[in-house]
C-alpha cells in the first residue's frame, strides 16, 4: 500500500463564521479521524485567495450579520471557482446556517438586500418575520445509512430556505422548524454536500454523520467513488449526549417560531 | 408636599406582594413586588428617581454587573450613604421597581440617597428613560447566550442607542479596552474611559471566544498589540483611525496574590486591595473605582470602601459542604467560562471541579457555546483534576471534555445537584478546594442544596443586601 497524505479538513472563515460553537464540528472530524489512526489536519481558510483544491472536506459555519455579508462577497469573488471544482471532484462539504444559505442562489436579508450565493445548489433563502429557536430532532435521509437514524441539534435562525424541485433535504423534521417551517424538510443533501441549520455543535452529538463525512473525505483523498469503510469507535459518551438531546427536544414538540425583535 | 395617592397605593401593594412572596418562599420576592407596583402606577421609577439626592447609577455589560454594582454600592454605604440597589441580580425594569418599592416609605419617597442598579444590556434603553441616571457604567460586550440576547452587534447597537438618550449632564464610565464598547461610546460628551495598561496577565493572542475582530466603524480587521481577556486589550484598526483611546483611569499594575485577592495600582496613584480574584475582577474593581471617583468620592474613601467588599451569591463565594470547601465561580458565557477556568487553574489549587450546565432560559437554551470554551485547559492542567459534570446538559459537557482530551476516567456525570455536590466533596484531595463552575440556574440549584444543608443563607436573606 502506498503512503497516503493526511486527510485535509478546510475550515472556511474560522474567525468570522464561528458564532455557534461551530469549532466543535471541526474538532469532532479531526479527533474521530485521529482516534482511528488516520492523520487529519485542519486548514484554516480566511478571506482572499486560498488553497481549497487540496481539501477533502470543507466546513463552513454561521456568522453575525455584518460578517456574513463580507463573507458572501469574499466567497463569490475568490472561492466560487475552487469550491465548485472541489465539489465536482468529490470533496465533501458541511455548511451550517449562513454557510448553508451561501450554497444557494441568493439570500435576501431583512432589509430586502440580495446577497448573491455560490449557486452551487438550486436553493434560495430569505429572512423571515420570526425566528426558529430550539432543540431539533431530524429523521435523516435513509440514503445516508446512519445508525441511529436521528440527528440532533439546536436551531436558531430567522432565515427560510426553500429547495428546488430536484433537491432532497438532509432529513425530515420531527421537532423544530427546519428549512422553512412549512415543508417539513431540514437541510439539504446533494451527493457529498450537506447543508443544515443545525448546530449544537452538530457533529459531536451525531457521530454517525461525522463518520459519513470522514468516509466521503477519505474517498476523495484516495480518488475513489465509493465511501470508505471506517472501524467502529466507543461512542458511549456521544450516544448518551445524543439520547439526552432527543429527550430534551421531544419535550418541545409542536413549538412555534418566536417573533423577531427589532 | 402633597401625597401622590396612586404612587402610595402602588408602593403599598408592592410591599404587600413582597411580604407574601417571601412568606411563600417564591424566589425571595425580588421582582414580583415590581410587577404589582407597576400594575398600579406605571410611573413608579420616574417618580422615585428625582427624589434621590445622590442620583442613580446604572451598571450594564455582559459580564461583571453584579460584582461591580456591589463594589460601588458597598463603598458608598461605607462612606455613610444609604444606598438603594438591586443586588440579587433582578436586573430587568421590574427588578429595579421592586428594589425601589422596598426602599420607599409609605408615601412613596425613597429612604435612600443614591441608587446603584445593575441593568440587563437589553433593558438599558428603558432603564435610562425611566430613571434618568447621573452615570452609566458599561463594562464589556462579550458573546452571551445568543439565543437570548440576539447577536452581539444588535446588543451593542441597543446600548449605543440607550447612551444617546442620556441627559446631557450624565457621565459614562466605559471600558474602552473592549472595542465593541468603545465603538458605541464614540463622541459621547462626558465619557470617562477606563482600561488596563498593566503588563501582567496578558494572553498570547485573541482566544477562540473573542468576538470583536473587526472595526466597529469601518469593518476592517482590528490589530491587537495586547490582549488582557476575551477581546479586551489594546487595538487599532488596520484601515481607519479607530483605536483604543487613552483611559482616564488605567490599571498600571495587577498582582494576584491569591485566587480571591487582587492588589492593583491605578494611573492616578491609588493602590487598591480587593477581596475578589482573577483578571476579570480587576476590570470590575477598576470600573467601580473610576465610578466612585467620578461621583466625587475621595481616593481614600473609594479604596477603603472597595477593600471591604466581599463577593457573594455564587461569585467567588466559598462555603463548606460535606466537610469540603467549595468555591463557586459563576460562569455564564464562553468568555466568563474561560476566565473562571483560568482563575481556578492558574491562581487556585483545586483537584476537583464541579461543572454544572443548565439550558433553562436564564442560562441560554442553546449550549453550543460549550465548544467555544477553552476546556482543553483542564486536559493540560498539571494537577490532573477530577471533574464532576452536572446540570440538565451534563452529557453535553462530558462529551465536550472527551473531545478536549480529558481522560474519561477523570470525568463523572451526575445530573442531580445534591448527589453531584456529594460526589465532588468525596473526590480528589480532601485538603483542597472544589472549584464549582455553574451556569446561572445551575448555581441556584446547587446553592439551594447548600441552603437546605444549612451551609449558606437564602439569597434574599443575604446580609450583604442593602
Amino acid at each position: 500500500m502506498t503512503t497516503t497524505r493526511p486527510l485535509r479538513i478546510g475550515h472556511l472563515y474560522p474567525e468570522a463564521m464561528n458564532i455557534y460553537g461551530d469549532i466543535g464540528n471541526v474538532r469532532a472530524m479531526q479527533r474521530r479521524a485521529q482516534w482511528r489512526g488516520i492523520d487529519a489536519e485542519v486548514v484554516p481558510i480566511e478571506a482572499g485567495r486560498a488553497d481549497i483544491a487540496s481539501c477533502d472536506i470543507l466546513f463552513m459555519g454561521g456568522g453575525q450579520d455584518r460578517d456574513q455579508s463580507r463573507i458572501f462577497r469574499d466567497f463569490t469573488e475568490y472561492k466560487r471557482e475552487d469550491v465548485t471544482r472541489a465539489v465536482g471532484e468529490g470533496a465533501a462539504i458541511l455548511a451550517v446556517c449562513g454557510g448553508y444559505q451561501l450554497l444557494g442562489h441568493v439570500y435576501v436579508d431583512a432589509d430586502g438586500n440580495e446577497l448573491e450565493g455560490l449557486g452551487l445548489l438550486d436553493l434560495r433563502s430569505s429572512a423571515g418575520h420570526d425566528r426558529w429557536i430550539g432543540n431539533v430532532v431530524v429523521e435523516a435521509d435513509p440514503s445516508l445509512g446512519l445508525r441511529p437514524t436521528t440527528l440532533v441539534g439546536f436551531e436558531n435562525h430567522g432565515g427560510r430556505t426553500y429547495l428546488g424541485a430536484g433537491l432532497r433535504p438532509l432529513g425530515r423534521v420531527r421537532v423544530g422548524g427546519g428549512n422553512n417551517g412549512d415543508d417539513g424538510g431540514e437541510g439539504v443533501l446533494a451527493g457529498r454536500l450537506i447543508g443544515t441549520y443545525l448546530h449544537g455543535s452538530l457533529l459531536p452529538k451525531n457521530p454517525a454523520l461525522t463518520d459519513w463525512l470522514l468516509s466521503a473525505g477519505i474517498a476523495h483523498r484516495d480518488g475513489r467513488a465509493e465511501l470508505a469503510e471506517l472501524p467502529e469507535l466507543d461512542d458511549d459518551v456521544e450516544m448518551a449526549a445524543h439520547r439526552r438531546a432527543v429527550e430534551l427536544a421531544m419535550a418541545e414538540r409542536g413549538r412555534a417560531p418566536v417573533p423577531r425583535r427589532r | 408636599m402633597s401625597t401622590d395617592l396612586r404612587l402610595t397605593a402602588a408602593v403599598a401593594a408592592g410591599k404587600a406582594a413582597a411580604a407574601t412572596s417571601r412568606l411563600l418562599r417564591r424566589g425571595g420576592g425580588t421582582t414580583i413586588p415590581g410587577d404589582v407596583a407597576l400594575a398600579l402606577d406605571r410611573g413608579v421609577l420616574r417618580k422615585l428617581s428625582p427624589a434621590l439626592p445622590g442620583g442613580i447609577v446604572l451598571v450594564t455589560g455582559t459580564n461583571g454587573k453584579t460584582t461591580t454594582t456591589g463594589l460601588i454600592a458597598g463603598a458608598l454605604q461605607r462612606n455613610g450613604e444609604r444606598v438603594l440597589t438591586n443586588s440579587s441580580g433582578a436586573n430587568l425594569v421590574f427588578g429595579l421597581v421592586a428594589a425601589a418599592v422596598a426602599d420607599a416609605d409609605l408615601r412613596g419617597r425613597p429612604r435612600s440617597q443614591t441608587a446603584v442598579f445593575e441593568v440587563d444590556e437589553l433593558h438599558l434603553d428603558r432603564a435610562v428613560i425611566e430613571t434618568r441616571p447621573r452615570l452609566v457604567v458599561v463594562l464589556n460586550l462579550l458573546r452571551d447566550q445568543l439565543d437570548r440576547s440576539g447577536e452581539l452587534e444588535t446588543t451593542a447597537g441597543r446600548i449605543g442607542d440607550a447612551l444617546r438618550k442620556l441627559p446631557d449632564s450624565a457621565q459614562v464610565v466605559a471600558n474602552v479596552d473592549d472595542p465593541l464598547v468603545a465603538g458605541q461610546c464614540r463622541g459621547l460628551p462626558n465619557l470617562v474611559p477606563i482600561g488596563v495598561d498593566a503588563g501582567e496577565f496578558l494572553l498570547p493572542g485573541l482566544p477562540h471566544a473573542a468576538d470583536a475582530r473587526a472595526c466597529p466603524v469601518c469593518n476592517a480587521p482590528l490589530r491587537f498589540s495586547r490582549v488582557v481577556l476575551a477581546h479586551c486589550g489594546t487595538y487599532s484598526c488596520t484601515a481607519c483611525d479607530f483605536g483604543r483611546v487613552q483611559p482616564a483611569f488605567a490599571l498600571t499594575h495587577i498582582d494576584a496574590p491569591r485566587i480571591d485577592a487582587l492588589s492593583l495600582e491605578v494611573s492616578d496613584g491609588a493602590h487598591i486591595d480587593a477581596a475578589v480574584g482573577g483578571v476579570y475582577n480587576a476590570y470590575n474593581v477598576l470600573a467601580a473605582y473610576a465610578t466612585l471617583r467620578t461621583m466625587g468620592i475621595s481616593q481614600a474613601a473609594a479604596t477603603a470602601g472597595i477593600a471591604r467588599f466581599h463577593p457573594r451569591f455564587g461569585r467567588q463565594e466559598t462555603l463548606t459542604l460535606h466537610g469540603r470547601t467549595m468555591r463557586f465561580l459563576l460562569a455564564k458565557n464562553p468568555a466568563g467560562f474561560d476566565e473562571v477556568l483560568r482563575t481556578a487553574d492558574e491562581l487556585g489549587a483545586a483537584t476537583t471541579y464541579l461543572i454544572a450546565v443548565n439550558d433553562r432560559v436564564a442560562d441560554g437554551r442553546d449550549v453550543s457555546w460549550l465548544w467555544d470554551v477553552d476546556f482543553e485547559r483542564l486536559a493540560r492542567s498539571d494537577r490532573e483534576p477530577h471533574i464532576v459534570v452536572a446540570g440538565t446538559r451534563a452529557h453535553d459537557l462530558a462529551l465536550r471534555l472527551k473531545y478536549a482530551g480529558v481522560p474519561q476516567e477523570r470525568v463523572t456525570v451526575e445530573t442531580d445537584p445534591e448527589r453531584a455536590l456529594q460526589l465532588a466533596a468525596s473526590t480528589g484531595d480532601a485538603q483542597t478546594e472544589v472549584a464549582v463552575l455553574p451556569t446561572y440556574t445551575a448555581m441556584l440549584d446547587l446553592r439551594a442544596v447548600a441552603e437546605r444543608a444549612g451551609a449558606v443563607a437564602a439569597f434574599w436573606q443575604d446580609p450583604g443586601r442593602a
